[in-house]
Formats: C-alpha cells, sequence, structure tokens
C-alpha cells in the first residue's frame, strides 16, 4: 500500500466521527511513514494520541497487507507515559483505532500497578502497543532475554516529554534510548512535548546528541492558541491583607462567589496542606457545598483519585480544591474556571493550570489569581504580562549524572551482562553524557566492580562481577533482587499508609509527620478528622476523632519552588513600575503597602539596590533585595555571608524569599566594610561558594538522592521500607565518610556540580550580580522591620554559616529543659 | 576534659572514650567494628579506608592515656563476621592489654572469637559502686555506665542559631557514652533539671549550659 491508500484509511476514520486532521496530526503521519524521528510540540486535548498512534498503525498495515486475517505476534510500538494515571486513557483511545480498522492489534499496560500475573502474561506474549512509564521500561532491560523482547520494535513514544526533560527520569529515559536505537534497528523515536521555551535542545536531547536519529529527524509545532483571561483577586480593602503568607483563606468569601458563577472550579493550591485547609475552610464556612466538593492531591489514595476525575468528567462537582496532582493528563471538559492559590513561580505552570478549564475548541480560559500575601500582588501583575507575551520557562537537561549511569549500568548486569566497550559508544551518543571522558567511564566500572579503585588485601566487596569473556555480569541472586527493587530515580520521604482499625485506606502521609504525634492526637488528612491509634507494620492505624477536637493538619515536606529566570524579570520590572503612575490594578490595590514600605525605607528602582537593617529582640537583621528568586537568593546569602565572616569571627542564619535575603546574627554587621571590601563582586564567586559552609550543606542533601539512585543504600524490601530516618541518617553519615575517605568519588563530586548548577543556580547568580554591580547601593538602617522584609524574618527554614569556632559557638549557646 | 563522679577521676575525651584515672581504664562504648565491611559484603559500596579509621581513633586515645586496661560497653562488633574481625584481631595482638567486653545487642557473633583473643564479656560488670552494663539501667544503688542509645543534644543560641552534637549524658545515676563508632548516628535527648550534658565535638569535650 502506498502512503495516499494509508492516508486514505486514516482520514474515512476520521470522517466517521465528523472530524477532520489537523495539520499538525498529518505532518506527523507523513514524517512517520517516512522513516523520521522526531518531536511534537502539541497540548493535551489537542489531539495528539491520534497524530502518533495513526501512523504506528499504518506502518503495520503497510508491512502486513493481510493485516485483518493474519496477525503477526511481538510488541511493536511502546508508548512511555510519565504519569501511571495517564495510561488507562491512552489505552481506550488506542483500542478504539485498532479495533475500528479491524486489525486486531492488541493494547496493553505495564506500570506499577500491573498484578505479577499480567506481567508473567506479558513476558511470553508482549501487546503489540505496550502503554508504559520509565521506570517500568527499565526493569524490562532489567529482565532476561531482553534483547528478544524489543528486536522487532518499530516505534516508541514518549509522551509529556517536557515533564521528563530536566530530570533524572528523562536520563534514564535516554539511556533506555540509546540501548533501544541499538537492538531493535528499525525504531522510531518521537516525543511530545508542551511548550518550553527550548524546543530545539528537547528534541536533541531526546533523540542523542552524536546520533543518526538526531539528524534525521524533525520538529512539529501544533500552533494552537487559544485565549486566556487572567484576573486577580483584589479585595476591597487592602489594609486587613496579610503582610506574609496565610494560606489566602482571608479571600474565601471573593472564592465562594467565582465557584458559584461557574460550571466547574478547580482551586489549585502550591501545597498539599494547603489543599487540606482549604477544603475544610469551604466546608466549614459554606456548607451548602457538601457534596459538590471534592479534594485531589497525590496522597490520596488511588480509588478517590479516580472517583474524583470521573466526577468532574460527570459534571456531578461543583468545585475540587487540588494539587499538581491535576496538573497533567485526562480532560476535563466541564471546568470552566481555575483558581491559583498563592504564586505558581513560572509562566509555564501557571498556562499549564489555565489551559486546564475552557478545554473544547472555540472556548477561552478562565484563571483566577489569588495572592496569599501583598507581595505576591507584584507576581500576578507580571503573570498577565507573561501569558500576554506567550513567555515561557527552559527546561534545563542534566549532564553527567554518573549516579543514573551506575544504576543502568547494574540493570544491564542484572538482565544478560554486557560489554563495556559496546555500552560506552552507545551512552557517548546521548545528550547526559556526550562528554564523558574515558578515565571517568573506567571509574565507573571500577567502582560497580570493586566499590572502590583499589583493592584492597581483605576486601569482600561484591557486586558486578567481570567473566571470562570480558562480560559484566551480577550473579547473586540477592543483589539481582535488591537491584530490581531499587529501580528509579524518584526518591521520595518515606510514606506510611493511613489505614482505619477497622479497615478501609485513606491516603499516605509521611514518616515525619507522624513521629510528631502521640497517640489520641487528632489530625485531619483527606478532609476526615481522624484520631491517631497507632502505628503497626508500617501503617498508621487511625479512628474517626470527635469533630470539636483540636486538630493540627497533616504537611508534606517537599521541595519549595523558585521562580524562574524569567518570572524574576518580569517581577522587577513591574516592582520598578510602583514608583511611576504606570500601575496596573494590583500595584494600584497595593498602594497602601508602598506607602508603609517608604515610611520606613524606599521603594527601589531599576537602578537602585535595596538593603535594610534593624534590630529586633531575635537579633540584628540585614535583609537585600536582588529580587532574583529563591534559589539564586539562597546562593548569594551563602556567598555574602561566608565573605563577611571572613572579616572577623560571626555566625549567620540564613532566610530567602523569591524577592530577597536576611543576614541575621548576634551580632551587629559592618556594612560600611561590606561595601568597601566590594563583597558583591562576581569575581571568585565559584571559590567562595565553594567553601561556604552552606555549599556542602546543600551538595549533603543532593547526596541523599545519588545515594539512592546509584546503589549505595539500600531502601528496603516492597512493603517494608527502612525508616527514612536510617536511610536519611545513612547517607547524611555517608556524605561525610566520602567527604573524608574518598573526596574525588565521582558520585560525591556530582552531588557539589548538581548544587552549583541546579540549586544554586551559579549563571544566573553571576548575571545577579553583575547586575548589582550596575546598580546604586541604598542601605536603610530601620527602626522596625518593613513590609517588604516580613515575608522574609518570619520564614522559619533557615540555613547557617559561622566563621566561629565550635568552642566560641558553643560558649554562646544552651539546651533547653524538658518541659 | 576532666569530671568527678563518686569520689572517681574521669577524663572525657572527644572521640567518646572515657579514662578512668584511679583504674587506669579506658571504657569505649558503642564502636560498631564491621559495619563498613558488612555493607560492601552486600554492594554498598562505602569507602574502605572508612573501616581503618575506628582502629586509628581507638590508637590516639591509647597513646594519649596509655591505660592497663580497656573495657567495651557493647556494640563492639557490629554484625555477622566479616573481614573486619581479622583487622580487629591485629589490632588487639599489637596492643597487648586486657580487654573486656560487656556485651550489648548487636554482639551476636560466637563468643569462642573473642575468646581466642583473650577478651573477657560480661552480660554487666560491677566495679565498686559503679555497674557497667550496655543498655542503660536505672538503680539507686550503684552508678550506672552504659551506651547503647547514642545520645546527641541540640542546641540553641540568639539569632536563631542551632546545633546538633553527640555528647556524654548524665543524669544522677547514670552516664550515656556518646558512640565511639565512625559510622553511626544520634538520638537527641532532652535533659531535664538533675542531667549534665558534655557534648563532644571533634576538637573537644564542652560541658552545656542548659536553661
Amino acid at each position: 500500500m502506498n502512503r495516499e491508500e494509508l492516508f486514505t484509511i486514516a482520514e474515512n476514520w476520521f470522517k466517521k466521527h465528523n472530524w477532520k486532521p489537523f495539520a499538525f496530526q498529518t505532518q506527523t503521519w507523513t514524517a512517520f511513514l517516512q522513516n523520521k524521528n522526531g518531536l511534537l510540540n502539541a497540548p493535551t486535548g489537542s489531539g495528539k494520541t491520534y497524530a502518533l498512534w495513526f501512523p504506528i498503525i499504518l506502518n503495520y498495515i503497510k508491512k502486513n497487507p493481510n493485516y485483518k486475517s493474519k496477525h503477526k505476534p511481538g510488541l511493536k510500538a511502546i508508548w512511555i507515559t510519565p504519569l501511571r494515571a495517564l495510561s488507562v486513557e491512552i489505552k481506550q483511545a488506542a483500542e478504539k483505532v485498532a479495533e475500528d480498522l479491524k486489525t486486531n492489534l492488541t493494547v496493553g499496560i505495564r506500570s506499577g500497578d500491573t498484578s505479577q500475573s499480567e506481567r508473567t502474561k506479558q513476558k511470553t506474549k508482549m501487546p503489540d502497543l505496550l502503554i508504559t512509564t520509565p521506570e517500568s521500561l527499565q526493569l524490562l532491560l532489567a529482565s532476561k532475554d531482553y534483547v528478544k523482547t524489543f528486536k522487532d520494535c518499530d516505534a516508541i513514544v514518549i509522551d509529556e516529554w517536557h515533564e521528563l526533560l530536566g530530570t533524572k527520569r528523562g536520563v534514564q529515559m535516554e539511556l533506555a534510548l540509546s540501548r533501544l536505537k541499538a537492538i531493535a534497528p528499525n525504531l522510531r523515536i518521537w516525543g511530545i512535548s508542551a511548550t518550553i521555551g527550548n524546543l530545539e535542545l528537547a528534541q536533541e536531547v531526546l533523540l542523542g546528541t552524536n546520533s543518526e536519529a538526531f539528524e534525521n529527524s524533525i520538529l512539529i509545532k501544533a500552533h494552537i492558541n487559544k485565549k486566556i483571561n487572567v484576573t486577580s483577586i483584589i479585595p476591597e480593602k487592602m489594609e486587613t491583607y496579610p503582610w506574609r503568607g496565610h494560606m489566602g483563606l482571608h479571600m474565601i468569601d471573593e472564592v465562594a462567589k467565582i465557584i458559584r458563577k461557574s460550571k466547574t472550579t478547580l482551586i489549585f493550591t502550591n501545597v498539599r496542606s494547603a489543599c487540606e485547609l482549604w477544603f475544610q475552610a469551604l466546608l466549614d464556612k459554606y456548607p451548602e457545598f457538601a457534596g459538590e466538593m471534592a479534594m485531589h492531591h497525590g496522597s490520596i489514595n488511588r480509588e478517590t483519585r479516580l472517583w474524583v476525575e470521573n466526577a468532574i468528567r460527570n459534571e456531578e462537582l461543583k468545585v475540587v480544591v487540588c494539587t499538581s496532582s491535576l496538573d497533567l493528563g485526562v480532560d476535563f471538559a466541564p471546568v470552566e474556571t481555575i483558581i491559583q492559590v498563592g504564586g505558581p513561580k513560572g509562566v509555564a505552570r501557571f498556562l499549564q493550570r489555565a489551559g486546564r478549564s475552557g478545554h473544547q475548541p472555540g472556548k477561552e480560559s478562565n484563571i483566577y489569581f489569588l495572592a496569599t500575601h501583598a507581595m505576591e500582588l507584584i507576581e500576578a501583575s507580571a503573570l498577565k504580562k507573561a501569558v500576554r507575551d506567550t513567555i515561557v520557562e527552559d527546561r534545563v537537561p542534566y549532564l553527567n549524572s554518573y549516579d543514573v549511569l551506575v544504576q543502568y549500568l547494574n540493570t544491564l548486569a542484572v538482565s544478560d551482562g554486557f560489554y563495556p566497550d559496546e555500552i560506552f559508544k552507545e551512552i557517548q551518543s546521548t545528550f547526559c553524557y556526550q562528554n564523558i571522558t574515558k578515565e571517568n567511564w573506567n571509574w565507573i566500572l571500577n567502582f560497580i566492580t570493586n566499590g572502590s579503585q583499589s583493592l584492597q588485601v581483605y576486601d569482600e566487596y561484591k557486586k558486578v562481577e567481570i567473566e571470562a569473556d570480558g562480560k559484566y555480569k551480577i550473579n547473586s541472586k540477592r543483589i539481582a533482587m535488591h537491584h530490581r527493587m531499587q529501580i528509579g530515580t524518584i526518591v521520595s520521604d518515606a510514606t506510611l499508609n493511613v489505614k482505619f482499625l477497622g479497615g478501609g485506606f485513606i491516603g499516605t502521609i509521611e514518616e515525619w509527620f507522624i513521629s510528631k504525634l502521640q497517640p489520641g492526637d487528632t489530625f485531619t488528612f483527606g478532609g476526615k478528622r481522624l484520631e491517631f491509634f497507632k502505628v503497626k507494620n508500617m501503617q498508621v492505624l487511625v479512628r474517626k476523632a470527635d469533630a470539636k477536637k483540636k486538630s493540627r493538619t497533616v504537611s508534606w515536606m517537599g521541595g519549595r519552588m523558585t521562580l524562574s529566570a524569567q518570572m524574576s524579570e518580569l517581577l522587577r520590572q513591574e516592582l520598578y513600575n510602583a514608583n511611576t503612575d504606570n500601575l496596573t490594578p494590583e500595584l494600584i490595590a497595593m498602594k497602601p503597602i508602598f506607602e508603609r514600605q517608604r515610611r520606613e525605607s524606599i521603594v527601589p528602582n531599576a537602578n537602585e539596590f535595596l538593603i535594610e537593617t534593624f534590630k529586633t529582640r531575635e537579633g540584628f537583621h540585614a535583609v537585600f533585595y536582588p529580587f532574583e528568586g529563591r534559589f539564586v537568593h539562597e546562593a548569594m546569602a551563602s556567598l555574602l555571608s561566608y565573605r563577611i565572616s571572613l572579616l572577623s569571627p560571626i555566625t549567620f542564619s540564613l532566610a530567602y524569599n523569591d524577592y530577597g535575603f536576611e543576614l541575621l546574627s548576634d551580632q551587629e554587621i559592618d556594612m560600611e566594610s561590606v561595601f568597601d571590601n566590594n563583597l558583591f563582586s562576581s569575581e571568585y564567586v565559584h571559590h567562595d561558594l565553594q567553601h561556604s559552609l552552606n555549599a556542602t550543606e546543600m551538595a549533603r542533601r543532593k547526596f541523599r538522592d545519588i545515594a539512592v539512585i546509584s546503589g549505595l543504600v539500600f531502601t528496603g524490601m516492597p512493603g517494608k521500607p527502612i525508616k527514612t530516618k536510617h536511610l536519611q541518617s545513612g547517607s547524611q553519615l555517608l556524605f561525610g565518610v566520602f567527604r573524608d575517605y574518598e573526596p574525588d568519588n565521582l558520585l560525591l563530586q556530582q552531588a557539589f556540580i548538581e548544587t552549583f548548577e541546579h540549586q544554586l543556580e551559579e549563571g544566573r547568580l553571576l548575571q545577579a550580580l553583575e547586575r548589582i554591580a550596575k546598580q546604586e547601593i541604598v542601605w536603610k538602617p530601620c527602626k522596625k522591620p518593613t513590609p517588604f522584609s516580613f515575608p522574609i524574618i518570619t520564614d522559619r527554614l533557615r540555613e547557617k554559616l559561622s566563621s566561629e569556632t565550635l568552642a566560641e559557638r558553643i560558649q554562646k549557646m544552651t539546651a533547653s529543659y524538658m518541659k | 576534659m576532666e569530671i568527678e563522679i563518686e569520689n572517681n577521676n574521669f577524663t572525657l575525651h572527644a572521640s567518646g572514650a572515657l579514662f578512668w584515672k584511679e583504674k587506669n581504664t579506658v571504657l569505649i562504648s558503642d564502636v560498631h567494628l564491621g559495619k563498613i565491611a558488612h555493607f560492601r559484603k552486600h554492594g554498598l559500596a562505602i569507602p574502605e579506608n572508612a573501616i581503618l579509621e575506628n582502629f586509628t581513633r581507638m590508637d590516639e586515645v591509647l597513646e594519649l592515656f596509655k591505660p592497663e586496661k580497656i573495657i567495651f560497653l557493647g556494640d563492639l562488633f557490629h554484625s555477622k563476621i566479616n573481614n573486619e574481625w581479622i583487622l580487629f584481631s591485629n589490632w588487639v595482638k599489637k596492643i597487648n592489654l586486657e580487654i573486656i567486653l560487656v556485651e550489648g545487642n548487636h554482639d551476636i557473633i560466637d563468643k569462642q572469637n573473642y575468646a581466642s583473643l583473650n577478651i573477657v564479656i560480661h552480660s554487666k560488670l560491677l566495679i565498686d559502686s559503679f555497674l557497667l552494663t550496655h543498655h542503660p539501667i536505672e538503680t539507686d544503688n550503684f552508678f550506672n555506665f552504659c551506651g547503647h542509645i547514642h545520645p546527641g543534644i541540640k542546641l540553641k543560641g540568639k539569632g536563631r542559631q542551632f546545633l546538633n552534637l553527640a555528647c556524654f549524658f548524665r543524669k544522677p545515676k547514670q552516664l550515656i557514652f556518646p558512640a565511639f563508632g565512625e559510622f553511626t548516628g544520634n538520638f537527641y535527648l532532652v535533659p531535664t533539671e538533675n542531667d549534665l550534658v558534655y557534648a563532644v565535638s571533634k576538637e573537644a569535650v564542652f560541658e552545656v549550659v542548659i536553661n
């Protein structure tokens, strides 16, 4: 069959459903059938599934003209989804086409939710199309004779590639693809990505920097423009607006009004605890919403989440309070309105959430922004501008992730074993390892075989063994089993299942939270008031609590997000407008705050860098305002405090938010000497950061994930996880041991590199310092905290930096008695 | 740091060891030898050089106090027997001192191994008015030296400063030793009015001010 005939089959199918293929769909079909690889830039709900599933089927038809009568068994295509929850929907869409075209093609899912019996069945007879996750794909590479499974596979589609890019799951995918290319000669590789700032790079990372696949590839853009209306929720009386984050609950009446106006509203919060609080508050104040209101976040049990998703689709719900758990995937046609509580920190995330409303062609998206404290209103104003000018962020991919490489090599050693020369060539073609040296490669090989670089007499290290013909192989069944259980790159805090005494699974909470509770204590979780009974077999047993009893709301750790570079830039531009007559509604609303700020200090202009100092009961505060986002401030705070600490012995506690950072000390900082010594210099930044204790502390935290991913610590048997307290102290101790005894260990060095590139964002820090160098420094000694400083100085999550000796510090410190 | 208990004199050492002057004896708790070799045997690549550190530090303590006896307050060898035992045997032969082990919960290897090195094992040991055990024991009649819990202390200061350190934790009739081992964690205790806390850092031992 030629291409025209094949296209007719597809077009007829569209006609039957009264649809017409979009240009991006036919473009993708053509490119695929020309044996091209590529990246498709299309949003959710645009028909992207059909853009790639159709050519896969057409290709099968082309290769098997009597496809209707004779089914050719074996895996033909793999569909990778980052979220298991999405796989059912993809399966339904794929099955529909396969059946309508009478192809007899089968579709199967393999993920963490797939039963053992189903997996065994798949092993003997793979479905034609396999929908799976990056982790489950690795597990397939860890099973015997995997080459046979994949050798006739014609296509692999990586859905939501933008979600994987910039994470170690993305690196894991790069490695899997480098292997699949070698064992499946006809493989076409396609990615699907939402709009990000660096689509071309996304394409290169997907296909491999030095690869034929990349040379023979194409980028297709769907060009679907949707109108997005952004509105800030501004109260009538600004005086009562809190100066720091309070979850935004003071605006609950305005929110209720918005909910009433639309069919279904999704309220997005940034963290799960805020989600719980909002749900409870709405229920308490507006009991009439009961029955039409639900909550959705990642720690609630799967059945409940699925129920909520279906209820939204069936128009049974008026309002759902949720977190990023509803950012991706599934279409919700009835959703008309989105409310974003608190700053979304990035334009892309804000757009993604806005896009969850008005999902039908021709409809508009409506999103309301609710600032949880006064300063966040500037963010609202900046976001509007970002949406208008369609500014989106880049996703920065990882380079040289040795931890993922170690895991991958162990995976290959577990299944059929590997020959280093062959694999080295493959990984060199990836983006992540394009610059790996032979020296580092040998280091990795030594590491997985000897557990070190030099063998000592009494050492009994055992993991990968080198066989007579040079094949690297794991032969110990126990080590192989441990490895298979640890495959993956998402390192989470240990969670415990929450269950009623009489049975009934409610969800999962983190171990540290439960460790703070005494039996009999009450907490709110999943919208229920629960009494803690006891922990048994890694399960938290609870019973219904007295509704009147005082309770705590469950909270989860989870990293704090930082403003993207793009958002910070927009934010600064908005702020500088505050001193002009060119005021947006948000800035007008903030007038009382600005007046308060100007009474003690200033609202800086574009050419000014503001520093405020004041004294409180806690000590001497110095607050700096670069407006560069949390991570850059974290770096700048370490850098500056380190440099000040070189002048004379001093100890600081550091705090930061997206607007600025604070150095708090028991001594007054000599600000004149800060200026005289040019401490904001962009010279020797790397050196100084490396020497500041803070960078070491951050690296210590990064090392925890690296240690787990590379298999340096064992996280436990399924259902019986080792308590994270042990894992944590295990990897914390490990960090110290490595630093003392193997400072040149590549995994340890990786922890520092990741700290500088992904946490401290050294590149952005340098740019910020260069910008500050051109600004005029305005130092305002104040009598009391200003509105700008308030959210920073009240932050409890802090770092420390000291140049005093331990003895000096201990002498000034005390321990508290038991109360 | 020098302290006095029940008219006996002791030196607390920054390593977590204690020297008993009247008896010319060094007391050490929770060394957890064998832990690193155990991990390595199971494919977890902990730096092998770290194994030697415990021996180096014990040598430093012996060099400083020149005792005639060492008493280990339990959890000397962490796990099943492995090659770290060979290093330990060599060390025991080299130092050639009287060694006593007060048995701990991790000391599960065959007692024959200790016997062959002339190490005497007790489940508890009474010396004058001092009762030496691995697990802390509350008694009115004796002063209890013990280990097991790896005590630590949390300190705070002005300007939101915090510091966590291992410590010797002293109750009216008890002194809990910090873990000597390199590769161990701390369990943080909160003192009551009757307790004294001696924080241990790499440099020295400090008495902590409690308020």
